[in-house]
C-alpha cells in the first residue's frame, strides 16, 4: 500500500450538519436541509442566533476536496478489472469495494490491490470474521 | 487533391486475402455524428405502436361536486349512501382511483418525418464511420483480429448455399476475425432491468456485426445462416437502414461487406436521384498534417523571437521573502546583508545638542 | 482516409466509448480502459484508440513487461496494426527502463509519453514482486495487551 501523495492540510471549515429549520421541534420534518422560502422566515433573513445555511463559502479548498483524511480519493471498483484501473494513480485514489460484491471475490481484489499498491478503503469488510 | 482512390483487400474463406477492390465513394463522406444522432432519434420512433389508457379509466362514476359550504374541498364526490364509495373524491389525479394526470392518447404524435435528403446524409456518414477502426473500437466492437476495416469476404465464400447453415456461417465469421464479437455478444445476454421484461424486451445484450449482402449476387440462403447467431444481423445492400448501421445513434458499427455488396454500392449511390455524396469542407482532416505540410510551411514567416521566451505574467512574489526577487529591485541588498548593517546599533552616547539657532527658529511665533 | 483525423475520432468518441469508466463519487474521475492508454487516464494525449501513434506497456506473463505500439501505416488493419516488444523480467529494471525510453522516444514516435511509458513500465515491474506480508497489529491499549498476556 501507497501513501498518498503530499497536500496541503485537509481543512473542512465546518463539519456539523445543516439542520432543516424548525425540524427540532417536528418529528414529522426530516432533518435533511431544505431551504427557508418564507417571507418572514428568520433563518432565511439570517438573524442573529438562528441555524446557518449551506453556502458555496463552506466549500473545500479545490485541492483537497473529495479526499480522505489518508490524501485519498475514493473509487468503487466492482472487480479485479476495476483495480488495474488504478495502477498509475495509487498515490491519488484509493480503491473501495462495491456493497454487493461477494466476499470470494474481495479476496481477489484485495490480493491483487496488494500487488499493485493500492489502497483499499474496506479491505476488511466481509472478510475477517470475528473471533 | 488528387489522391489515388483507396482500396480494400477482399478476404476469402479461409481468412486470407482473394483479390482488392476499389473502396466506394460513400466511404470518404464526412462523419457527422450531430446529424446522425438527430436523425437517428427521429427514425427511432417510427416503429412505436400507440397506447394508452382506457378512455374510461377514472371517470366511471357519477360525481358531483358538493360546492361551497360543507367545509370539504371542492372536489367531485361520490354520490349516494350505503357504502364507502359515497363521499369519497373522485375524477382527480390527485385522488384514489381518480384519472391519471394528462391521460395518455393514442393520438399523440408517435412518428416523425424525417427529410429523405437528412436521411442519405445519415446513412452515408455512418458508412462512412463504419470504416474507421478506432471508432469501431470505441463503439466496443471486438475487431482487434479482423484483418482489415472495412471488413470484406468474398462473395464466393457467401453465395447460394455456402452459408445457408448456422455453423458455416459461424465458421466463416470465425475464419474472418469476427469470431471475438460474436462471443463479446453471446456472453453479454443479460436479463433487462425493469418492466420491460414483461412487455417482450426481457434480454437485453450487445450488437455484433451487420452484414451487408447483395440480394442478386449471394441470394437470400445467407440470412437463414446467420439470423440465429446472436447479435449478428444482415442487411441487403441496397436498403441500408441507419438504425442497424448506428444503433444508438453511435457511429461505428461493425459492418462486414461481401465483395458484391461493395461492388454495387457506388451504383446505388448514383442512382439515387436528386441525391449528391456529401464532400468534406476540408479536403484533408488531419490538421497537423496540414499545418507541417510543405505548401503552408513555405509561406510561412519565421517564428519571431527566440526558442525560449520570457513568460509575460507571473506569479508575482513578495521581495521581503524572496531573496531573488528583493535582489532584482534593490542591488544593494547583497552588501546590506553581508556587511550586516541592519543589526548594527546605532552610535553609543547622548544625541548631540541641538544648535541655538535652529531652536529659537523652531519657536519662532 | 482524407475525411478522417485522430481529433475527428477524439471529438466523435469523447462523450461516450466503449473504454471510458466514468464514477460520480471522488470529484468523479474518468478512467480509460483503453489498453493503449499508459495513465489510464481519459484525455485526448492519453487515448491510444483515437491517436495515430499510441503506446501501450502491459505486464508479461512470465515476468517483465510488453511495450505495444501502434504502426501508423496500418492504422485500419486491427489484426496487424500492432507492434510488440517484450522486455522479459530478468532484464535489470534500469535496462527496461532505458530500452522502453528509447522505445518511445529515440526515433522520434511519441516523445511525449516517455515518462509516461517508464512510470508505468516501473508500476509494472514493482507489482510482479511477491507483496511484502503485513506487519503483525501490535495490541492497543491496557485490555488488549492484557488478553494478549493471557494468551501466551
Amino acid at each position: 500500500m501507497v501513501a498518498a501523495k503530499k497536500h496541503i492540510p485537509i481543512v473542512k471549515k465546518r463539519t456539523k450538519r445543516f439542520m432543516r429549520h424548525q425540524s427540532d421541534r417536528f418529528k414529522c420534518l426530516d432533518s435533511a436541509w431544505r431551504k427557508p422560502k418564507g417571507i418572514d422566515n428568520r433563518v432565511r433573513r439570517r438573524f442573529k442566533g438562528n441555524l446557518a445555511m449551506p453556502s458555496i463559502g463552506y466549500g473545500s479548498n479545490k485541492k483537497t476536496r473529495h479526499m480522505m483524511p489518508s490524501g485519498h480519493k475514493a473509487f468503487l471498483v466492482s472487480n479485479v478489472k476495476d483495480v488495474e484501473l488504478l495502477l498509475m494513480h495509487n498515490k491519488t485514489y484509493a480503491a473501495e469495494i462495491a456493497h454487493n460484491v461477494s466476499s470470494r471475490k474481495r479476496i481477489d481484489i484485495i490480493a491483487r490491490a496488494k500487488q499493485l499498491g493500492v489502497k483499499v478503503t474496506n479491505a476488511k469488510a466481509k472478510v475477517t470474521t470475528e473471533v | 487533391m488528387t489522391s489515388q482512390r483507396p482500396t480494400v483487400t477482399i478476404i476469402g474463406a479461409d481468412g486470407k486475402a482473394a483479390g482488392a477492390e476499389v473502396l466506394p465513394k460513400v466511404f470518404s463522406a464526412p462523419i457527422r455524428p450531430d446529424i446522425v444522432k438527430h436523425v437517428h432519434t427521429g427514425m427511432a420512433k417510427n416503429k412505436r405502436q400507440p397506447y394508452a389508457v382506457s378512455e374510461k379509466a377514472g371517470h366511471q362514476t357519477s360525481a358531483e361536486s358538493w360546492g361551497t359550504g360543507r367545509a370539504v374541498a371542492r372536489i367531485p364526490r361520490v354520490s349516494g349512501g350505503g357504502t364507502h364509495r359515497a363521499g369519497q373524491a373522485a375524477f382527480g389525479n390527485m385522488c384514489r382511483s381518480g384519472r391519471m394526470f394528462a391521460p395518455t392518447k393514442i393520438w399523440r404524435k408517435w412518428h416523425v418525418k424525417v427529410n429523405q435528403g437528412q436521411k442519405r446524409f445519415a446513412t452515408a456518414s455512418a458508412l462512412a464511420a463504419s470504416a474507421v477502426a478506432p471508432l469501431l473500437m470505441a463503439r466496443g466492437h471486438q475487431v482487434a483480429t479482423v484483418p482489415e476495416v472495412p471488413l470484406v469476404v468474398d462473395s464466393a465464400a457467401v453465395a447460394g448455399e455456402a452459408v445457408a447453415k448456422t455453423a458455416a456461417a459461424l465458421g466463416l465469421l470465425k475464419a474472418v476475425g469476427a469470431g471475438p464479437d460474436v462471443e463479446k455478444v453471446k456472453a453479454s445476454k443479460k436479463l433487462r432491468a425493469g418492466k420491460g421484461k414483461l412487455r417482450g424486451r426481457r434480454h437485453r445484450q450487445r450488437r455484433g456485426p451487420l452484414v451487408v449482402y447483395s440480394t442478386e449476387a449471394d441470394g437470400k440462403d445467407l440470412v437463414k445462416g446467420f439470423r440465429n447467431i446472436p447479435g449478428v444481423e444482415t442487411c441487403p445492400v441496397d436498403a441500408l437502414n441507419l438504425l442497424q448501421l448506428a444503433p444508438g445513434g453511435h457511429l461505428g458499427r461493425f459492418v462486414i461487406w461481401t465483395s458484391a455488396a461493395i461492388k454495387q454500392l457506388d451504383a446505388i449511390y448514383e442512382s439515387k436521384k436528386g441525391f449528391f455524396l456529401p464532400s468534406n469542407v476540408v479536403a484533408q482532416a488531419d490538421l497537423s498534417r496540414l499545418i507541417n505540410s510543405s505548401e503552408i510551411q513555405s509561406v510561412l514567416r519565421a517564428p519571431k523571437g527566440d526558442a525560449r521566451t520570457k513568460r509575460g505574467a507571473v506569479q508575482k512574489k513578495n521581495p521581503l521573502k524572496n531573496k531573488q526577487v528583493q535582489l532584482r529591485l534593490n542591488p544593494y541588498a547583497a552588501a546590506f546583508a553581508k556587511e550586516k548593517l541592519g543589526e548594527l546599533k546605532a552610535d553609543e552616547g547622548k544625541p548631540k545638542p541641538v544648535p541655538a539657532a535652529f531652536k529659537e527658529q523652531l519657536h519662532e511665533v | 482516409m482524407s475525411n478522417v483525423s485522430a481529433d475527428l475520432i477524439w471529438e466523435v468518441s469523447r462523450t461516450y466509448n466503449s473504454f471510458l469508466v466514468k464514477r460520480k463519487s471522488g470529484g468523479a474521475p474518468q478512467f480509460s480502459r483503453d489498453p493503449l492508454n499508459l495513465k489510464n487516464l481519459h484525455s485526448r494525449k492519453f487515448a491510444g484508440f483515437a491517436n495515430d501513434k499510441a503506446l501501450g506497456v502491459i505486464p508479461n506473463e512470465k515476468g517483465g513487461v510488453q511495450v505495444i505500439s501502434k504502426k501508423p501505416a496500418s492504422a485500419n488493419k486491427p489484426a496487424s496494426g500492432l507492434y510488440t516488444v517484450t522486455y522479459g523480467g530478468n532484464k535489470t529494471s534500469r535496462k527496461t527502463y532505458k530500452a522502453v525510453a528509447n522505445q518511445v522516444a529515440k526515433n522520434g514516435y511519441r516523445p511525449d509519453l516517455r515518462q509516461a511509458a517508464i512510470a508505468r513500465a516501473s508500476a509494472i515491474r514493482r507489482s510482479q514482486r511477491t507483496p511484502k506480508p503485513d506487519p503483525v497489529k501490535k495490541p492497543r491499549g491496557a485490555a488488549a495487551k492484557r488478553a494478549a498476556a493471557a494468551k501466551e
